[in-house]
């Protein structure tokens, strides 16, 4: 029976959904397209990334195999003599400073006063002659026998194709040379008693000649050159350690699976592309990336939380109004335009005041790279000032009130109100903030690729401070610059996307660790 | 005795004493355009407990907060007209300190707001502001002003733990102790019960009749049995204008103005 109470449900379906559902449906569904595709990204990172491990782990196999590790012995003996002729030159330009400007002569008279120690420099370098020779021709080897190893292997793959294809009766033409690593190696190895006898005279002929230094003006070189002689002795006295190596050195001594993983995070170079081998060491790329992103901190921090401070506790109405949209506005800069900035501008002018001559006591001043950590960080600074100043004074401004007017009530002054309780009770999230900043530079790819210099090698820590100075690499920057022109599927492929996912991982911590320190420490003091 | 007896007008001056403590001179105040506070002059005495009574919006809170100039913090606030004098200071004068006022005169609020930090650090915050480091005193201090505000008994063996743990009663003595830690003259209460139930409130209204020997106590509250119970003078707002003020006794027994009246017995507000 009907009733006058007419509640019952009268509404527009479509497709059996009411208006309701199909509002829960796009939402809904926008939610989960979301997470399928994050979910879906971080699965192919993964797996693009993971099958480098074994890639390296044959990587490094054939790099025992074939010899080259054990070449490699004599190639860094060899390279070691090159950095003790090199500081022997570095020893001469000092000398040549020394005559220019102390005793004022001319630099042909000069270049005339030093023929003696150029003759003894050149007796030193040649020293090395002999064993550069051996060298030489056992690289050659080597790289013989990899090459030859590496053909074999591409006509495995051309055969498991032809397979693949079914194509078997063309599969069974495909020639496979095996190679023999034992026999293949013989003639390299049994260099070994020749190269013993080199040694010797080396040792020898080096010390002799080291020992006959020509006399020196000052006593700064003469303590230099006393150094230099005795780093002579020690390398000498570490000749018999490399005979023993590669009396001991077998080739059929395995890879053990972690080694292909210890290679990657603890490496100290990362080379590619090269004649001899290629090594896949994140540790270049990450020093560079946590140096540059340091240095961005360092002054993104002060600005950022100074100027959230100012606009919150001391700015009337009129300047907040002012600066607030001005610093947000910083963020709508593309990043490349920044590079281009750095490139354009701040290098030249951050070099041109690093070589002011009153400022040589800073560290690292002065230099001539006008792309480094310094002027990346610099621009980084720039690019993290808005989020740390965004998040830092919401921070700020979840401070009750209450606190403020309690401590002013208590005859606090502004800056002890600011100091004792707001910055204080809004710690967590100012460090916070910092932390979104760090992943936000630490992420960044234009501004490092165009302004950091990229040059691959660890830099010098022994300079201090000045290390800020030096030229570095990414891994953003490697990826954006490498990832175009690799061989998909390669090693070099999959090693760039083991670093993507080392960001990735980094950055997610970031976020994690702000995340929680938000939620964990609200609003406390002390 | 005051003189309540002229026929009460709307902008009725006050009573004022030559022996006033705080003397508020025709003053005018002003949020941005609006005018809060119209003509008020009264005088408050020392040692007394003076009540501000109102409906909402009267602008009692905001006389009380322009005894420690809390109002500054406030943008676009000023005083239009009239002095405020505290023993004879003009407390607006340039070479005042607002900071050694704000010492000399306290202040609580409605809501209890104990900085989120231990109890001992929360009373001790106005001493080390003014540079005390010397650890027996500071205990010493404590100890007086937690027994100052009755709380002594109830917290001495969790000083060093977070005032925020505290119930809403405890947290607002906690904030007494903390304003009667450095000592001031004058303690403005804003609405000091407010968000206290009944028990809360009882202890609350016991202390301030312990502490009316110490200090000069200016409260301002809603509830106009609070004001009977513990004022020595009332004073009735209405619209940013002083209507009364007298005795507390006078005020709720035989007020002089029809205002007054009907708003102490119930009839609006």
């Amino acid at each position: 029976m009907p009733s006058d109470f007419a509640v019952a449900k009268r509404r527009l379906r479509l497709l059996g959904l009411t208006g309701d559902d199909a509002i829960k449906a796009f939402f809904g569904g926008n939610a989960l397209v979301s997470v399928v595709v994050l979910l879906l990204i971080t699965i192919f990172l993964f797996r693009e990334g993971v099958g480098f491990f074994g890639q390296n782990r044959q990587n490094l196999a054939i790099y025992r195999q074939a010899g080259l590790e054990y070449v490699e012995f004599i190639r860094a003996q060899q390279a070691d003599h090159i950095a003790l002729t090199r500081s022997l030159a570095d020893l001469r330009l000092r000398y040549l400073t020394c005559l220019t400007e102390e005793r004022q002569m001319t630099l042909a008279a000069a270049n005339e006063a030093l023929a003696g120690f150029d003759d003894y420099a050149g007796k030193f370098s040649d020293t090395v002659e002999p064993l550069r020779g051996l060298a030489t021709e056992l690289t050659e080897m080597a790289t013989a026998i990899k090459t030859k190893f590496l053909v074999t292997q591409d006509q495995k793959e051309a055969r498991r194709q032809l397979l693949a294809e079914g194509k078997s009766a063309e599969a069974a033409k495909v020639k496979i040379d095996e190679v023999d690593f034992a026999t293949e190696l013989k003639p390299l190895v049994g260099t070994l008693p020749v190269y013993r006898d080199l040694n010797r005279e080396f040792a020898r002929r080096l010390v002799e000649v080291a020992a006959a230094a020509p006399a020196l003006p000052t006593a700064d070189l003469r303590d230099r050159m006393t150094r230099l002689q005795q780093h002579v002795r020690d390398y000498v006295a570490g000749f018999p350690a490399i005979e023993t190596r590669l009396a001991k050195w077998d080739h059929r001594r395995p890879v053990p699976w972690w080694e292909s993983f210890t290679a990657f995070v603890f490496g100290r170079a990362w080379l590619t592309a090269s004649f001899w081998q290629d090594w896949y060491g994140i540790l270049p790329l990450l020093a560079g990336s946590v140096l540059v992103s340091m240095v961005a901190l360092m002054i993104a921090v002060p600005l950022g939380v100074g100027a959230a401070v100012y606009v919150n506790q001391i700015a009337g109405v009129r300047e907040q109004k002012f600066i607030k949209p001005g610093i947000e506005f910083i963020a709508a800069f593309p990043s490349v335009v920044l590079g281009f900035f750095g490139i354009a501008v701040l290098g030249q002018i951050l070099r041109a005041v690093s070589q002011l001559p009153g400022l040589s006591w800073v560290p690292g001043f002065p230099y001539s790279e006008r792309l480094n950590v310094l002027t990346a960080g610099c621009l980084l600074a720039l690019i993290a000032v808005p989020t740390i100043f965004t998040l830092a004074e919401d921070a700020l401004n979840n401070v009750p009130r209450a606190f403020k007017e309690a401590s002013f009530a208590l005859g606090a002054s502004r800056l002890q109100t600011i100091t004792r309780i707001v910055v204080p009770a809004s710690l967590s999230g100012i460090v916070s903030a910092v932390l979104l900043g760090l992943g936000r530079v630490i992420g960044e790819t234009m501004v490092v690729l165009l302004c950091a210099g990229n040059r691959i090698a660890i830099p010098d820590f022994s300079s201090g401070l000045g290390v800020v100075t030096q030229p570095v690499h990414t891994m953003t920057g490697i990826i954006a610059q490498e990832m175009g022109e690799v061989v998909r599927g390669s090693i070099h492929y999959r090693a760039l996307f083991v670093v993507g996912l080392v960001l990735f991982l980094l950055s997610l911590a970031i976020n994690y660790a702000a995340q929680t320190i938000v939620r964990r420490y609200r609003i406390s003091i002390g | 005795m005051v003189s309540t007896l002229e026929p009460p007008v709307s902008a009725l001056p006050g009573p004022r004493r030559a022996d006033a403590l705080i003397a508020i001179d025709h003053v005018d105040f002003y949020y941005g355009a609006t005018q809060a506070l119209h003509d008020i002059t009264l005088g408050i005495e020392a040692k007394k407990v003076t009540a501000f009574i109102g409906p909402s919006g009267c602008g009692k809170s905001t006389l009380l907060r322009c005894l420690n100039r809390m109002n500054d913090l406030i943008d676009g606030t000023r005083v239009g007209r009239g002095t405020i004098t505290i023993r004879g200071v003009d407390i607006h004068r340039p070479d005042v300190d607002v900071i050694e006022l704000r010492k000399r005169i306290g202040m609580v609020f409605q809501k209890s707001n104990p900085f989120p930090k231990s109890i001992y650090e929360n009373i001790t915050y106005g001493l080390r502001l003014q540079g005390l480091k010397d650890k027996a005193r500071l205990d010493e201090i404590v100890e007086k002003s937690l027994r100052g505000a009755a709380l002594w008994e109830e917290v001495k063996d969790r000083l060093h733990t977070s005032g925020l743990g505290l119930s809403g009663g405890q947290q607002q003595r906690l904030c007494i102790a903390r304003a009667i830690a450095v000592e001031p003259e004058v303690i403005l209460m804003d609405e000091p019960c407010s968000a206290l139930d009944p028990v809360a409130t009882a202890k609350i209204e016991e202390l301030i009749q312990e502490l009316r020997a110490r200090f000069t106590i200016v409260i301002v509250t809603h509830n106009m049995q609070q004001a009977a119970r513990c004022s020595d003078q009332t004073a009735f707002f209405y619209l940013g204008r002083l209507i009364e003020y007298a005795d507390t006794r006078d005020i709720f027994t035989k007020p002089a103005n029809p205002q007054t009246e009907a708003y102490v017995s119930g009839r609006f507000g």
